[in-house]
């Protein structure tokens, strides 16, 4: 049976808008036109026991509000979902105590404590008995290497460390389904490599059930093996992180270091240009002519340098975002960054 | 063991953890501390003062004697202490929650969601001036009063206050619960605090209109009344009776508007 099941959920909030300026701010204090915004839309899909999925889309894409329909923080304006065999947000104890979520912009840590403080709150909330808790906690904090800081005020610490706790906060009673939401968020490379190694054993270990939501590409292509995408409240790919690509599979990137300087016409003759700076030039080929075409380069053009690239991951899931979030308001953003030819998403490295 | 029992055990538990927590918070920062302190000091003092003037005058209220009106402001001034030691800065700081979204993680523990949010926090410190001073006051108008110092009479007294802590909780928890509506409660918030302040004297100084819709519609004189008119044998009997049902009354209906609240809940962006 599947951990978690998604069936058409939705939720809309209801808003409204404010033009800048004192004098809508005055209008707004007697009228508000109200508004209606469709966070998730009929979204439907499966997560099994002890896998780990990638929850991705754009900002405002609904990925949070998805996150806490399931955790049962939010009630869904239509549609179902089971978590466990549970309703969440009928938030029942049985159903919290197998469960958890650490978000990285929030902290349940109490802030002027040391941490050990609030795992003891917790021991207590989640009913632990001593010796697996003691168990627990030694087996996480060495995982994660935090055993000195966890006599340390939250405060004192850093980012990555406060994260680090926040995680074993969470998982102090074991939970069966584990939900992230940008666990990564603000840390410096070493630290993300460790928490993920982290949840990789921990899923690998524990048969945890992860969903997790990042716009760090590296946490998703790192862990996850499938992946759910979000845009505009919908979902609008499901499966396989490589496949991603689809129709950008059948082509390569081919990266030209010059000696001198080529005009971009005679460039265009070899494949799509994507961008001519100065001596480097990026181009798109057709992938059952890219040998042909490197021929061909190699021997027309002054090259000092080459390189043939797949196209990334984060391309494909760019355009995905395009395609995918017509009714978005990120999108407009995203389809400029692709016109362009660069492939920006938050956090994601150039 | 019985269900109910030991899930009350857990709570007395989570409970001591709240406080234990609280207090190393607050000693943690010993600057701040010492000025809260200081604060409530001065606020003992102009309670001090007021009592100072009615000695000075001889006022007598609806024939209450000066020594029988300081029982009234001796048990406004302890439950000013309890109130700002156990609840108050819970209440204050909902809103908060609601505004960042730091109720979530609190909503997805395996406990009480009113629980937790309206009563992990304790300032057992800024507590301490005004219980000290207020039950100094209660000593010594109880006894310039002439009340029978009998187990009776002190038990009663203290189960009135402890009503009166009950009513607190429902009546001021209930405008706070505005911001999962509105988000921010300023405004409401004066104005609850100045209900609070209606106590500072007997209810009898009010007219018999205000008397009345503080008794049954925004029941703040039962916070402190009751416990000294029960000493002093002027509680009538439709007194008593209302103050044993209405903090059943007014806390299911504080559970209620909670209920309603949370399911209203927004939660704040990511």
């Amino acid at each position: 049976m599947p951990a978690i099941i998604v069936d058409r959920l939705s939720k809309s909030f209801d808003y409204y808008k404010k033009e800048a300026g004192l004098s809508h701010s005055f209008r707004n204090l007697f009228y508000r036109k109200p508004l209606r915004k469709d966070a998730v839309t009929e979204i439907s899909f499966r997560v099994e026991e002890a896998e780990m999925v990638g929850f991705l889309g754009p900002n405002g894409a609904g990925k949070t509000t998805t996150l806490k329909m399931l955790t049962g923080i939010l009630h869904p304006t239509a549609g179902e979902a089971s978590v466990l065999g549970y309703v969440p947000w009928e938030r029942r104890k049985a159903f919290k105590k197998q469960f958890a979520i650490v978000m990285g912009q929030k902290s349940q840590l109490w802030w002027d404590l040391p941490a050990n403080e609030s795992l003891m709150l917790n021991k207590c909330i989640y009913e632990i008995e001593d010796r697996s808790f003691g168990r627990i906690v030694g087996e996480l904090s060495e995982l994660l290497d935090v055993r000195d800081l966890l006599s340390v005020q939250v405060r004192r610490l850093s980012l990555g460390e406060r994260m680090k706790l926040e995680l074993i906060a969470a998982l102090l009673h074991e939970p069966k389904v584990l939900f992230l939401d940008e666990p990564t968020i603000g840390l410096d490379l070493l630290s993300q490599r460790k928490i993920r190694e982290f949840l990789k054993t921990l899923n690998r270990e524990r048969r945890t059930t992860v969903l997790l939501t990042s716009h760090n590409m590296n946490d998703i292509v790192d862990l996850c093996k499938r992946t759910v995408i979000i845009n505009g409240g919908k979902v609008i790919y499901d499966g396989d992180l490589a496949k991603v690509n689809g129709w950008l599979d059948q082509r390569k990137i081919v990266r030209v270091s010059l000696a001198e300087p080529v005009e971009r016409r005679r460039l265009e003759a070899y494949g799509i240009v994507r961008s001519v700076e100065d001596v480097e030039a990026v181009l798109e080929v057709e992938k059952t002519f890219v040998k042909e075409q490197a021929k061909r380069i190699l021997d027309d053009l002054p090259v000092v340098d080459f390189t043939i690239e797949d196209v990334s991951i984060e391309e494909g899931i760019a355009q995905l975002y395009r395609n995918g979030g017509e009714e978005n308001e990120s999108a407009p953003e995203i389809r400029q960054d692709v016109r362009h030819g660069v492939y920006a998403l938050d956090g994601v490295p150039d | 063991m019985v269900p109910w029992l030991k899930e009350g055990r857990r709570y007395l538990r989570i409970y001591l953890f709240f406080l234990k927590n609280s207090v190393i918070s607050m000693m943690e920062y010993r600057i701040n501390f010492l000025f809260g302190i200081l604060i409530e000091i001065g606020y003992l003092a102009i309670k001090f003062s007021y009592v100072y003037v009615i000695y000075r005058i001889g006022v007598s209220v609806n024939g209450l004697t000066p020594d029988e009106i300081l029982l009234f402001v001796g048990a406004f001034t302890i439950m000013a202490g309890l109130y700002s030691m156990l609840f108050h800065s819970n209440f204050y700081m909902l809103p908060e929650h609601v505004r960042t979204g730091t109720l979530d993680l609190m909503m997805t523990k395996p406990v009480s969601l009113q629980f937790m949010a309206t009563l992990r926090s304790i300032q057992i410190g800024y507590a301490v001036p005004n219980v000290i001073g207020g039950t100094a006051m209660v000593v010594w108008g109880w006894r310039e009063a002439g009340v029978p110092a009998t187990f009776g009479n002190v038990s009663l007294f203290v189960l009135y206050l402890l009503i009166g802590l009950l009513m607190t909780y429902a009546v001021f928890l209930a405008p706070q619960l505005i911001a999962f509506w509105t988000v921010k409660t300023n405004g409401i918030n004066e104005a609850s605090n100045a209900l609070f302040d209606f106590n500072q004297m007997p209810m009898a100084i009010y007219s018999k209109w205000i008397q009345r819709v503080g008794t049954f519609f925004i029941p703040v004189f039962l916070i402190t009344n009751l416990s000294p008119l029960s000493v002093l044998g002027r509680l009538t009997s439709w007194q008593l009776a209302w103050g044993l049902v209405a903090p059943v009354v007014f806390l299911a209906l504080v559970r209620w508007i909670w209920t309603a609240a949370v399911r209203n809940y927004a939660s704040a962006s990511s």
